[in-house]
């Protein structure tokens, strides 16, 4: 029953946002069927090139029409063709999206670990020094920008230290600094609030009993508190999944990392719509599969949740 | 009602004012003040500083010493007067788009909870879509839509960051109607969307202040971040993603470039961060 009124809020949600971006690209200024043609190489192209054109990407259908056809494409995964280089915008994400997943995954994975660590110290030592700390490391990495950290990190470590290399290739070799610099963010999130769960946790009838029958801080944080906050957590992470793709464009410029968010960055100047579009999609997409893994996930470890 | 579906912030009744109760957290206290100190320095530091954006070609790249206490850029521009007008641009950014996304989600919020019916479903539909996507991910297709540029930058955010005040403003206004005096007004001929305009808004300006009040920081964040990639802010324009841009080119030889826009961002976020976080707790139930 909640998987069927999860997957039926989650069609809703891509429908909306499907109508909201083909609005975007309908409503861009400028003939996309002359950009096509100077992108084929066809310079100051004579009505006649122009109107065929048109009439080869259905532009001069209804708009109803043409949002079937733009709709029915997208869902096989046809995003239409470059503005910039008139090759099919999924051929382009397709040579670029093992970069990207491989920073994503990287960080979701260094953001986790983190996250955990930090938000469970602070909790173990809430009120002295390890919370202060933890709390200050988290205030500390949630005010320092995510690009900012990645320019200096990249000029004193990769540069100066000469650890690494400058040359970010998008293999597993060279992922480890753009995937923390992409992480921070999350980290400094997703500990605070594991870290006033795991507290609301602890303040529960169950563990003063639990602590009356001898069990230590660190067993009733492991086996009672943790379990606990695993729902809101899990939430957050899923939630987090957003802000790692839309901080992909900007992590991937500054370590010119060759994955979709920088080859987006670049569209979004040349005025490449369809490929904005696509990468909005693409993220659109992420974002709801991730929040439906979650609440599905969360309703397993959450009996409350299945009601 | 989905687990995952961001919530606007529930807000209980204030007993005691919220300026009070805000500057018992020391924590408020040193975010406000640090804000007050950077919106003081962008407003008057400028009256005493060389302009911004004269260039000097027989000062460039001087590191920072008595003459420029940031040094100068590749241009012979006064870091520090550069970082002080970017302060006005950023922050005053800042202060529009959260405002221009309030005014947004107020209008969509009150139209939707006082008329109900089928332009309740169209503007809560809308509004649930837009809160269960990505709202950086939204910004840049809006960009890549108006083009680049400060004003569309603003525009963009404005209009994909709305969603959580109408939600607020959507409950405040629904639970309104059924109040006493606003059912007397009623009863006396005033139309719903005058009703709440006139017996409920005023009563909610504060609860909105607050909500939008505590996207800033990331409203700082991001048009920094996307004027650093080129898509917001235009050189010459004294603006601190497009100093940290200009910055990171020379940074090998001049790294005092970074200095004052990188430490601009992280004061404006932090203060914004330490203002919210005490917002949060003051007015949410815990």
């Amino acid at each position: 029953m909640l998987v069927l009124r999860r997957l039926g809020q989650a069609l809703v949600t891509l429908a909306g946002a499907g109508v909201l971006v083909f609005a975007m690209l309908a409503a861009t200024p400028g003939d996309p069927a002359r950009r096509v043609l100077e992108a084929r190489g066809v310079t100051e192209p004579g009505p006649p090139a122009v109107a065929a054109v048109r009439a080869e990407l259905g532009l001069d259908d209804p708009l109803l029409v043409r949002f079937g056809s733009w709709a029915a494409d997208a869902a096989r995964g046809d995003l239409g063709t470059s503005w910039r280089t008139g090759r099919p915008v999924s051929d382009e994400f397709a040579a670029r999206l093992p970069a990207t997943l491989r920073l994503t995954t990287a960080a979701l994975a260094l953001a986790v670990t983190a996250a955990l660590l930090l938000g469970a110290t602070a909790a173990l030592g809430a009120g002295r020094w390890p919370d202060v700390l933890a709390r200050g490391i988290a205030l500390a990495v949630l005010v320092v920008p995510g690009f900012v950290v990645g320019i200096v990190v990249l000029d004193l470590v990769v540069v100066r230290a000469g650890l690494g290399r400058v040359i970010a290739d998008g293999t597993w070799a060279t992922v480890f600094l753009p995937a923390l610099t992409l992480a921070l963010g999350s980290i400094a999130t997703w500990s605070r609030v594991l870290r006033t769960s795991l507290l609301e946790a602890g303040s529960a009838a169950h563990l003063r009993v639990s602590a009356a029958r001898g069990a230590s801080p660190r067993r009733r944080l492991l086996v009672h508190q943790l379990p606990h906050a695993a729902a809101p957590f899990l939430t957050m992470v899923g939630l987090g999944t957003a802000a790692l793709i839309g901080g992909a464009p900007i992590v991937e410029s500054v370590f010119t990392w060759p994955g979709i968010g920088r080859y987006t960055v670049e569209a979004i100047n040349a005025r490449d719509m369809p490929v904005v579009v696509g990468f909005t999609l693409v993220a659109v997409l992420t974002y709801v599969l991730a929040g439906l893994v979650v609440d599905l996930l969360c309703a397993a470890v959450d009996p409350r949740l299945r009601a | 009602m989905s687990v995952l579906t961001r919530t606007a912030p529930r807000l209980r009744e204030v007993h005691q004012p919220l300026w009070r109760a805000l500057l018992a957290r020391p924590a408020a206290r040193v975010g406000l003040a640090l804000g007050l100190v950077l919106v003081l320095a962008a407003a008057v530091g400028p009256l005493f500083l060389p302009d911004p954006d004269v260039p000097d070609y027989t000062d460039q790249l001087a590191p920072p010493g008595a003459g420029h206490w940031l040094g100068t850029d590749t241009a012979g521009r006064d870091l520090l007067a550069r970082t002080l007008a970017g302060a006005r641009t950023s922050l005053g950014a800042a202060a529009l788009v959260t405002a221009l996304a309030a005014l947004i989600g107020l209008v969509v919020g009150t139209l939707a909870g006082a008329l109900g019916g089928a332009v309740d479903t169209v503007l809560t539909r809308l509004t649930d879509v837009l809160l269960g996507l990505p709202s950086l991910v939204l910004t840049l297709a809006v960009v890549g839509v108006l083009g680049p540029g400060y004003g569309n930058l603003v525009l963009a955010m404005a209009v994909t960051s709305w969603a959580g005040i109408a939600r607020l403003a959507r409950a405040v206004a629904r639970g309104a109607l059924s109040r006493p005096d606003v059912l007397a007004a009623r009863m006396a001929g005033v139309g719903p969307v005058r009703a709440v305009l006139r017996h409920v808004l005023p009563g909610v300006a504060v609860q909105v202040a607050v909500a939008a009040t505590l996207g800033l920081g990331e409203a700082v964040l991001t048009l920094g971040g996307l004027s650093f990639l080129g898509l917001g802010a235009q050189p010459p324009t004294a603006e601190w993603g497009t100093m940290l841009a200009a910055g990171r080119d020379t940074f090998a030889y001049a790294p005092w470039q970074l200095v004052g826009p990188g430490l601009g961002l992280v004061l404006a976020v932090a203060a914004a961060t330490l203002v919210s976080d005490a917002l949060r707790d003051v007015t949410e139930p815990t």
